[in-house]
């Protein structure tokens, strides 16, 4: 059986080009053009899909994107609407949700249990006994849910765009064509989008046998294609709209961000459902489906239908469809005046029978619900209250609902627009708009196309007065003419309680009654409670009506009642293209090649990549523990080029450094390091480092890897905010550092410097500016790790050459490369902490014994009144080290084990290490000042129920007297 | 995405922007006891309203003020800081 | 099916009263006046009524039910906290939690799912660590496990993350927890509430707050004034809005933090996954929906607006982790506000001002603390005592410059 019409002027599928594709197993034939739910219309297939709760039967209701109950599956994407689904060969398609097929669905007994599962029934029941609830959220869940997801499913990442323009116009419509065309001939660039794979709106389906009408229509768009500056994009969802008209567009391949001076929505509205008995029954739809399959798809919606109708466009659709040969047994008007316009004559000439005042009771179906057989018409009285006994009944295949319209305002909402509800059209209008956005058409409430042509004129010449473009003569603002395009309350109740009002949740009008009555009386209660426009579709079928019900339950105006908060997105989008490609900054120091080539492990530290230590990944410890050997006995390199590199240069440069860091700098002697600690301003430990003096108004200064990008963002507030003359720069990515350590050190160094580094010319926390291997240096002698050793920083385009140098030079002494575990590893034993590491989001110096790093008698620093404050109080905790005395048979701590005193924590583990050059475990911790003495035990919980005896001891455990770094 | 206007760069949307928290003028800590200094470190003038803020340019390194309401999100103006502007 | 769905089937009238009572007038005087009908403020009402015997109380809702952070958040309910003041409080809450429903007879869908909090870096890693020695020290079910474990609970996770983010290390976690219906909470608390006494004021918006010599004699309202010596603040975003009515300083500062929801699938994912370094924490609700929700947004704000930025990087961020989704869709997403506070610790109890509560700085967690918040700011209000449980919130602790600590915990955990 095939429902195809003859060749339909306009139509938008291509019968040159046939498809054969599957639904549900089954193979069918449609063409190319046709979307999903065309072709299986076509087909005479009237159950295309499931509802959410109770499993009935649904066919076509908008085909305007929104069909939500009409969700399938093809291979591995899911949730897809079969009426925006473009028709390709070999398609294969199956309806989501259902148990056994589409037709048969064996979950559709859910349908007979409704009465037992009204509005919120799961918040009443399945909570006790509390053990079965599992259970019955389990069943649950399998039940709810549309689509299933393929774990296997990948797809290569797409790439976005951005792009912008003087006037987005959104919607390709009678308004939006001719906005673009007024905006377009002004020499505006506009992109006019559309979300339809062709233009035109309404012209397509409404006005097809208007020849006025199509004739304006053929004007606009020819003017559209030939002004280059309209760039027209259909295909094209404007999917929300942010902050300065940021847009999001989505098309089939990708998301496109967009800025656009001005926004114009033009989107039209959404033809809204009529609620009665069985108004779900598959062959029941909107006018405007029924239109946009004639005149899209050339299908016939059904032979023979009823409409229900409440304005104007029920009996331009009742001739629409006679003109066709379908058979309009019918015309139920919901008002009791009809409709008195030369539409409405036509139509009585046509001989349809009108019948005023009446809507339709109910739908009659068979096969289980699948198939429509009839309706029952009934008058409705004085206060349009239904009057079943008087009904009759018309046969039907098929009903056409024409009682009104809401505005697709999604886009107006997000972009902070106000309605207003206004009864000369019984809908929501803009009532004002913020600044650079315009309204036009049907969702600014104007009806007719002509008047909504006139009204894009309007809306664009308001927006290019807003960009500035002089001598502009304005229109008018238009208001609507005649008799309201909605009816005020096209809801009917009916004892069997299968009258839906949201047919994405299966929720009918006595929901909503229960609902109200239950307490939930505000707009957003009910659309929590009930769940109302919270399905796929978000309510463009559903809040209106909703709207309406409450309205009407509280005796209050729409105004009054109000409107749920319109979210992001207008339809659903893919993550996919929302996430495009991913960019994540990863930073690689200069030797990076090398260390890989060397066999490193390399280890993310913050957003840099770092080597851990050299050797097979499985050799861990002994890796570590032989790299640092060398070190304490011979020669290392280690890369520290990640550490943060800080010139601060100008008059002031000194009493800046005050300023920021806990210790003096005044007085500091050229050639000079010393150590810098800086607090923030609750006096908390932030960075660490160390300030060399290059000269009287020069000072490079160096800080932690992981925190430089954020405190060198904060010197330069405090730079403005104490109006020094100082200039500070970031040099980390300039420069490299390496690391060469070891009593060995110094015989490498000698034959690649012209630098006396002698030790009594280059002293411990001396620096010198010299070259290294040919390069330009700066030389530190630090002692992070507790031997002889000195920081070199060079170009970073140059520390490929000078650590090779090193390297080649370091081969009689035995140098080895070792990495930043080692490097932990030696500065523990020396007793240095790691900021970040050792300390916490609120440790103060004294708690971590850097009492010593803070000048006395300075006026100020950052944090030095937090400090005064801090030290008045008993110190609560202190970081100690700490070795330990019973280790067999028993798990060894790890960084962060507590340490207990009975049930007390008493302090926690910060740094460990179980193999040292030491010859036995060390470690860090914060204890409790009274635990803090050398000799104190401390039990570290390392299991539960098990704790490791540990002992304080003095720091640092390595070299005491610091005679090895000297 | 929110377009902000730095006194330096003009117009840039708002990721190229690093936000700082209130503008709080430097405090003369000599002046304050304990619990004053206190509440003055820690607390913020957070309700609804008018705000003056640090803002940080991050691809040039410009902080500046910028006076922002909180509750429309809409700068009224931004300026770099001086003492005679910021600590009025 | 429960016997108990079977008197919707057999009544001819929708057996279900009214939740609460639709009081119309404002009383000219209560014992207690709670501003905020949310989660919090509605608990309170309760267990001032239940623990305590104070039924002449009124909770003041500028909007509806459960609109502010009660129906914005997540869902997601534990207690595995750093610090042990923290780690307590939330576990107290936890328990309250797990009986709930059967104490409140309302089905709130208290879903034990099982919480990973995914790391990527060793760093990260001892975080975790250092949470779960606290938690199981306190008896709280918390565990580090590995990559291996990780993956064999949730099949679908990919633990390179694609190559784009650092691999995950391994993760903290935590069985019991769970996921929720969030509007419910409020709904139920309301209910019982009521039962207790409570009068519930809906679209009653709080102009001013009467003070005297220090404390507190009345609130007005856009409904007129009434008289009463105890006020409690529980309002999540607008907490500033109400403190400076008394002229009370806070460090509170208001984020926006946003969330999403994609189309209904069936079940895939069982447990909640959240990853501090992605900024992404993800549940899949009993309808099936992915809730997925992300880190504050970059600046203060007192709106609920959305922002693609956030739409963007969070799709980014759930790919990272599942690279089985990117042609499931969004449907929605949306924000709420919180009340930040520098140690991601909440500000509860008595305030300089004699009868003015504070229940604030619920940052991002304030829907997991909505039992222990309503009962321990009702003993307080009712004993003009701090609970035990709540000292260390007060908010006397900055200009003490006492913190506790909870960044590390509450920080994207949710």
């Amino acid at each position: 059986m095939t429902s195809r019409l003859p060749p339909q002027p306009g139509e938008w599928i291509n019968r040159e080009q046939p498809l054969d594709f599957q639904f549900e197993g089954v193979s069918y034939q449609g063409f190319t053009g046709d979307v999903l739910s065309s072709a299986l219309w076509a087909n005479g297939v009237r159950v295309l899909g499931r509802s959410f709760k109770y499993h009935r039967p649904r066919g076509i209701y908008s085909l305007a994107n929104h069909d939500a109950n009409a969700l399938v599956s093809v291979g591995s994407r899911t949730n897809l609407r079969a009426d925006c689904l473009p028709l390709e060969a070999n398609l294969q398609a199956s309806a989501v949700n259902t148990l056994g097929s589409v037709s048969r669905d064996h979950l559709a007994i859910m349908d007979r249990f409704s009465r037992f599962l009204p509005v919120g029934f799961y918040y009443k029941a399945f909570h006790t006994p509390r053990r079965l609830f599992p259970f019955y959220e389990n069943q649950m869940r399998k039940v709810a849910g549309l689509g299933r997801i393929d774990p296997q499913y990948r797809e290569a990442a797409t790439a976005k765009q951005y792009d912008f323009c003087d006037l987005l116009i959104v919607g390709a419509g009678p308004a939006g064509l001719s906005a673009a065309v007024d905006a377009g001939e002004r020499g505006l660039r506009v992109i006019l989008v559309d979300e339809n794979p062709h233009p035109g709106g309404s012209f397509t389906w409404q006005w097809r046998r208007h020849a006025e009408a199509l004739e304006r229509c053929e004007q606009l768009l020819n003017r559209v294609h030939a002004l280059d500056n309209i760039d027209l994009r259909v295909g094209t969802l404007a999917a929300g709209c942010y902050s300065d008209r940021w847009v999001a567009l989505f098309d089939q391949q990708r998301m496109t961000k967009l800025r656009a001076a001005a926004v114009l929505v033009a989107s039209g509205c959404f033809e809204q459902p009529a609620v009665f008995q069985n108004n779900d029954a598959p062959g029941i739809m909107l006018g405007s489906a029924a239109q946009r399959l004639v005149h899209r798809y050339a299908v016939q919606p059904f032979s023979q239908g009823v409409i229900l109708g409440a304005n104007r466009d029920a009996y331009r659709l009742a001739s629409d469809l006679t003109t066709h040969g379908i058979d309009v047994t019918a015309i139920c008007d919901l008002r009791p005046e009809g409709e008195s316009s030369p539409a409405g004559t036509r139509v009585q000439e046509l001989g349809i029978p009108i019948y005023r005042g009446y809507t339709i009771y109910q739908a009659e179906t068979r096969r289980r619900g699948t198939q429509l057989t009839g309706v029952i018409a009934c008058p409705l009285d004085r206060q349009g209250d239904t009057q079943p006994q008087a009904g009759l009944s018309l046969p039907c295949d098929g009903v056409a609902v024409s009682v009104g319209w809401a505005p697709d305002a999604g886009l107006l909402y997000q972009a902070g627009a106000r309605f207003q509800y206004q009864s000369a059209v019984e809908q929501f209008v803009p009532h004002t708009l913020p600044p650079g956005l315009f309204a036009a058409g049907r969702v600014n409430g104007i009806f007719s196309w002509a008047d909504q042509c006139i009204d894009g004129q309007r809306a664009a010449r308001a927006a290019a007065i807003h960009l500035g473009h002089p001598d502009i003569t304005e229109i008018p603002t238009l208001t609507h003419q005649g008799t309201p395009p909605s009816h005020p309350y096209p809801i009917f109740p009916h004892p069997e309680k299968h009258n839906f009002v949201d047919f994405d949740e299966d929720i009918h009008l006595a929901d909503f009654k229960n609902a109200h009555q239950e307490g939930y009386d505000n707009i957003e209660l009910v659309k929590r409670f009930t769940t109302v426009g919270m399905g796929p579709s978000q309510g463009k079928l559903s809040n209106m009506n909703a709207i309406r019900i409450l309205a009407r339950q509280n005796n209050a105006t729409i105004d009054a009642t109000g409107t749920t908060t319109s979210r992001p997105f207008q339809h659903p989008v893919p993550i996919g293209h929302l996430a495009g490609r991913r960019f994540h900054p990863l930073r690689r120091t200069p030797l990076d090649a090398w260390h890989r080539q060397a066999g490193a492990q390399m280890a993310h530290a913050g957003a840099w990549l770092r080597p851990e230590y050299y050797g097979a990944a499985d050799e861990r410890a002994q890796s570590i523990l032989a790299e640092a050997e060398h070190v304490r006995q011979r020669v290392g390199l280690i890369d520290v080029s990640t550490l943060g590199k800080l010139q601060v240069t100008g008059p002031d440069a000194a009493e800046f450094l005050e300023r920021i860091y806990t210790g003096r700098f005044q007085k500091q002697s050229t050639q000079r390091l010393r150590y810098g600690l800086a607090c923030d301003e609750t006096g908390t430990v932030l960075e660490d480092g160390v300030i060399a003096r290059l000269a009287h108004d020069h000072f490079y200064v160096t800080a932690t890897s992981g925190g430089s990008g954020s405190f060198y963002r904060e010197l330069l507030r405090w730079r403005q905010l104490f109006q020094l003359d100082v200039q500070i720069s970031n040099l980390t990515g300039q420069l490299a550092a390496l690391n060469l350590a070891g009593p060995d050190s110094r015989d490498v160094l000698k034959e690649l410097t012209c630098i006396d580094i002698s030790g009594e010319a280059f002293p411990y926390l001396g620096v010198r500016v010299g070259t290294v291997a040919g390069v330009p240096a700066t030389l530190m002698r630090v002692g992070f790790v507790g031997e002889l050793g000195y920081e070199i920083h060079v170009p970073a385009s140059s520390a490929v050459h000078v650590w090779e140098q090193l390297c080649e030079t370091g081969r009689p002494f035995g140098l080895k490369p070792f990495g930043v575990e080692t490097q932990r590893l030696l500065r523990l034993e020396k007793g240095h902490l790691i900021v970040g590491h050792d300390t916490d989001a609120l440790t103060y110096p004294a708690e971590a014994d850097l009492q010593w790093a803070i000048a006395q008698n300075k006026p100020f620093f950052v944090g030095s009144r937090s400090l005064e404050i801090l030290q008045k109080r008993p110190l609560m905790r202190k970081l100690v080290g700490f070795r330990l005395k019973d280790t067999e048979d028993k798990p060894f701590p790890e960084e962060c084990h507590l340490i207990l005193d009975g049930e007390t924590i008493v302090g926690r583990v910060t740094s460990i290490a179980r193999d040292s050059t030491l010859k036995h475990p060390i470690g860090m911790a914060f204890v409790e000042p009274r635990l803090a003495s050398p000799g104190s035990p401390l039990a570290i919980r390392t299991a539960p129920g098990t704790t490791v005896t540990g002992e304080v001891c003095s720091l640092p455990f390595y070299d005491p007297d610091n005679l090895r770094q000297q | 995405m929110k377009i902000l206007t730095c006194p330096l760069n003009g117009p840039r949307p708002i990721q190229e922007f690093h936000y700082g928290g209130e503008f709080r003028p430097p405090l003369d800590p000599a002046q304050l006891n304990d619990a004053d200094w206190g509440q003055e470190v820690h607390h913020r003038h957070g309700e609804p309203g008018v705000k003056r803020e640090w803002w940080y340019h991050t691809a040039s390194g410009t902080w500046f003020i910028a006076e922002r309401d909180n509750l429309q999100d809409r700068v009224i103006q931004t300026y770099l800081y001086t003492p005679e502007r910021g600590n009025d | 099916m429960p016997h108990r769905l079977l008197k919707y089937g057999f009544s001819d009238h929708h057996p279900e009263p009214r939740m609460f009572r639709d009081v119309k007038h404002l009383k000219p005087e209560y014992d207690a006046v709670i501003i905020g009908g949310g989660g919090h403020g509605l608990a309170a009402a309760y267990y001032l009524g239940k623990d305590h015997g104070v039924s002449n109380v009124a909770v003041l809702e500028q909007g509806y039910l459960g609109g502010g952070g009660t129906g914005r958040n997540t869902a997601i309910v534990r207690s595995n906290y750093l610090t042990p003041e923290g780690a307590r409080f939330y576990q107290a809450s936890v328990e309250l939690f797990q009986d709930l429903s059967r104490e409140l007879d309302y089905n709130l869908f208290y879903s034990e799912r099982g919480h990973f909090t995914l790391a990527h870096s060793p760093a990260s890693l001892r975080t975790q660590r250092w949470r779960a020695e606290v938690n199981q020290h306190l008896g709280i079910d918390s565990q580090v496990v590995d990559p291996k474990f990780i993956q064999s609970q949730i099949p679908q996770i990919d633990l390179t993350c694609g190559g784009h983010q650092p691999p995950i290390h391994g993760a903290l976690f935590h069985p019991p927890g769970a996921i929720a219906r969030h509007d419910a909470v409020a709904w139920a608390y309301a209910r019982g509430a009521d039962r207790y006494g409570a009068e519930i004021h809906q679209q009653t918006a709080v102009t001013d707050i009467e003070v005297r010599d220090g404390a507190v004699i009345g609130v007005h309202t856009d409904r007129g004034y009434i008289k009463t010596r105890k006020v409690l603040s529980a309002v999540a975003g607008w907490t500033t809005h109400i403190t400076k009515m008394v002229g009370l300083r806070t460090p509170l500062v208001i984020y926006p933090l946003q969330a999403m929801v994609t189309e209904p699938l069936k079940p895939w994912l069982n447990h909640i996954v959240v990853s501090a370094s992605l900024h992404v924490y993800v549940s899949q609700s009993s309808r099936g929906e992915l809730v997925a929700g992300a880190s504050l947004d970059p600046y203060e704000l007192i709106s609920s607006r959305s922002t693609l930025d956030f739409a963007e990087s969070m799709s980014g961020h759930l790919l990272d982790l599942f690279p089985c989704l990117p042609q499931v869709n969004v449907l929605r997403q949306w924000a709420g506000m919180c009340d930040m506070t520098p140690d991601f610790s909440p500000i509860m109890g008595l305030t300089p001002i004699e009868g003015f509560y504070l229940d604030s700085g619920w940052g991002t967690w304030g829907f997991k603390a909505t039992p222990i918040s309503g009962k321990t700011m009702a003993f307080t209000l009712a004993n003009n005592r701090d609970h035990d449980l709540i000292e260390a919130f007060n908010l006397s602790r900055f200009e003490r410059c006492q913190l506790v600590g909870e960044k590390g915990a509450a920080s994207v955990g949710h």
